[in-house]
């Protein structure tokens, strides 16, 4: 009797673990669907003619054709396309170059007042971009900078060093201290311990930061609108404001654009998703 | 070749001074061993030589030149991490390698040193892997051989063995003392809580107490004459017991000692330091006290068994004792069988019995044989039985004393 009874038992914390399970994974599918299926209705609606996104905006296009990417792609995208992978890997190479340095000197260095400088650098991120515009133009227009390239990938690395080295310095502070001092002992200078101890083992959290990057100048649009003007300077989400300008009515070709310009990030994610929770998950913890 | 001197080492972190001023001559070729309590400033010593910190004051002459300054990839010296401290990203063969390729050796030259290397330390088969898919014993023996390969003067070793389960220990233990006689000229440095590895491996052992050298010897006279109470204390297992006594007269070339367990001791007092009322420590190893069966007479101390651990091979007895809070442990042979309440009477051969004055320092006081742990009747403790001559003194002595209950 008592067997029975604990059989029923079990049997019914079973049910509740699996009801769990289902209410979880039914939570997880309707997150997911929220999530892309705004997505992929963009992406759909680019197959479709103008006619067609009026008519029936949420059918599936008739035929898959590409013309509205050709179309998008020969109006302009290519040119932003190619001037915000300069920029976005421009800026995340030196930005998380020059704040892993930071971060380096940050948790290794004996210097006096090493609170003081912890406190500047990540200060940094209590600064707002718009209100540093009106001087940054200023001095763009003195360094000749304007318009070019670099001003982009300078803001872009100037705004974001306190944010990565923040993360950077927090993965840094959990490295043992005594790979540091046997590589002295094996007579490494400052440098060579940076390049060939420290960096490597700071991978994930480069890895992490990188993306994050990534995410940050590919979307971004206050800087990139200001601080260029020719059209084949512009960056994608200011050139996209640009093709919506022109075909203002044509939303099949806008769709295109949109999707042809969320597709490199998309698959930058995809690629690297697994370096990036592991790396904030180990950095963030300390 | 390295002959290694310490001179006046002082080591402070901002006021707080850790070493107080640390000599040491440290010949070429020998195997020196570092012991003391936890937060000694033994690792801090290692890692001032190493030139990992700096030091506050004092010369760390190495073969003849002045070290302090000098850079610690400079100085001679490899050092192995407790850590281990692999390079995680790195094969075994680049851990090895690592310096070497940093100080510009050739790519041959560093092949065939690592590769020896790996043949010493049976590591050739793992070279190509990385740190994560060794053992602990394995990990231990490529940092040695990160050390080796660099062909440094001096090694320093700062608790290599504590990660290691005790098999393992045994056997990288033995590996380390095979590794010195392969190399007689290398100087090493080597720092351990183990009594085990300090015994064995020890050309010479360094005991420090509070960032000062309590003693330095061989194994075996810090064992036999320790310089002071907190050697004695310190080295062996489990530690000497120490029973309190005062000095209670004087005759005839004899110091008479009384205990606080009310044993009498007879001392030579060839020294002529030990005044009537001083008080002194007498040690006594745990292995040293013999264990008198019933029925025999001679010089005793008596106690009740108060705990017995059996080790296998050996029991360990807890003994109270009369006049003493500690216990008086027992180390004997696991053959005869005590129990709780049992009254033993005991006594130590007069060479194993150790005295120390009132500052802890080690007497070398002669114990008479004779006269050896005269067991005291309580009356004559009243000082109205028949002594010597110094029954005046020794009654003067035992009102200072601690005694009469
Ligand atoms: N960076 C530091 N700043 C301040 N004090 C320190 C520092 N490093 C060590 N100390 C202090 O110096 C003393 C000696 O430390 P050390 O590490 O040399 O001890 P140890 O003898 O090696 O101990 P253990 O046997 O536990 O390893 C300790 O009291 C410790 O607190
Ligand atoms: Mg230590």
């Amino acid at each position: 009797m008592s067997v029975s009874h604990q059989s029923r038992e079990t049997e019914r914390t079973d049910f509740v673990a699996v009801l769990a399970k289902v209410c979880l994974v039914a939570f997880l599918i309707s997150l997911g669907v929220v999530v892309l299926y705004p997505l992929f209705w963009m992406a759909l609606n680019g197959f479709k003619t103008n006619a067609e996104i009026f008519g029936n905006p949420f059918a599936l296009p008739g035929g898959f054709s590409v013309a509205n990417y050709i179309a998008a792609w020969n109006q302009g995208i290519r040119n932003y396309i190619a001037t915000s992978v300069i920029v976005t890997l421009g800026s995340a190479v030196c930005t998380v170059l020059v704040s892993a340095w930071t971060a380096y000197g940050l948790t290794r260095s004996k210097l006096p007042g090493k609170p003081f400088f912890v406190g500047i650098v990540l200060g940094g991120l209590m600064l707002s971009p718009t209100v540093a515009v009106i001087p940054l133009v200023r001095m763009m227009q003195d360094l000749g900078l304007y318009n070019t390239y670099w001003a982009l990938i300078i803001l872009y690395t100037a705004f974001r060093i306190p944010f990565t080295t923040f993360l950077i310095r927090a993965y840094m502070l959990g490295l043992p201290r005594d790979l540091d001092e046997a590589a002295i002992m094996d007579g490494a200078s400052e440098g060579q311990i940076f390049w060939k101890v420290t960096l490597p083992l700071c991978k994930p959290i480069l890895v992490s930061c990188v993306i994050l990057h990534v995410l940050f100048a590919w979307n971004e649009y206050l800087f990139a609108m200001i601080f260029t003007s020719g059209a084949d300077l512009q960056t994608l989400p200011v050139g996209l404001t640009s093709i919506m300008a022109k075909h203002g009515t044509n939303y099949a070709v806008v769709f295109a654009a949109m999707t042809l310009s969320a597709l490199p990030i998309v698959m930058t994610f995809f690629a690297a998703q697994r370096f990036f929770i592991r790396g904030l998950a180990e950095g963030i913890g300390k | 070749m390295a002959d290694l001197t310490l001179r006046n080492i002082r080591k402070s972190y901002a006021d707080f001074e850790v070493l107080h001023g640390i000599d040491l001559d440290i010949k070429s070729g020998e195997f020196i061993v570092f012991v003391g309590p936890s937060g000694c400033g033994k690792s801090t010593l290692l890692r001032s030589i190493a030139g990992l910190e700096t030091i506050t004051s004092g010369d760390l002459v190495i073969d003849g030149e002045r070290m302090n300054t000098v850079a610690p990839s400079k100085r001679g010296i490899s050092m192995v991490f407790q850590s281990y401290a692999l390079y995680p990203h790195m094969t075994v063969y680049e851990n090895m390698a690592f310096g070497l390729r940093i100080a510009g050796v050739s790519k041959a030259e560093i092949d065939e040193r690592v590769q020896k290397a790996g043949e010493i330390l049976q590591l050739s088969k793992y070279l190509q892997r990385l740190p994560k898919a060794l053992s602990g014993g394995q990990r231990q023996r490529v940092a040695i051989g990160r050390a080796i390969v660099r062909n440094p003067r001096v090694f320093l070793f700062d608790e290599p063995l504590s990660n290691l389960d005790a098999a393992l220990r045994v056997a990288t233990r033995i590996e380390i003392a095979k590794l010195k006689q392969s190399m007689p000229d290398v100087t090493m440095i080597y720092v351990t809580h183990d009594q085990v590895e300090a015994m064995t491996l020890a050309d010479r052992i360094v005991v420090f107490k509070d960032g000062n050298i309590e003693q330095v010897g061989t194994p075996l006279e810090l064992y036999k004459r320790p310089a002071n109470l907190f050697v004695a204390q310190f080295i062996g297992s489990p530690a000497m017991n120490i029973l309190e006594g005062t000095v209670v007269g004087k005759s005839q070339g004899v110091t008479h000692l009384m205990l606080e367990c009310g044993a009498e001791l007879n001392v030579s007092a060839d020294r002529g330091v030990l005044p009537v009322g001083e008080r002194l420590s007498i040690g006594i190893r745990p292995e040293n006290t013999q264990i008198i069966p019933a029925g025999e007479h001679g010089p005793v101390l008596t106690g009740t068994v108060d705990f017995v651990e059996h080790l296998g091979e050996v029991q360990i007895l807890y003994v109270d004792m009369v006049g003493s809070a500690q216990k008086y442990l027992i180390k004997t042979a696991d053959d005869e069988a005590y129990a709780r309440m049992d009254t033993i009477r005991f006594t130590a051969r007069t060479n194993d019995i150790h005295l120390f004055d009132a500052k802890g320092r080690s007497i070398a006081g002669r114990i008479l044989e004779d006269h050896a742990l005269t067991h005291v009747s309580r009356s004559r403790f009243r000082g109205d039985a028949p002594g010597g001559g110094g029954t005046a003194q020794r009654s003067a002595g035992l009102r200072t004393g601690a005694l009469d209950p």
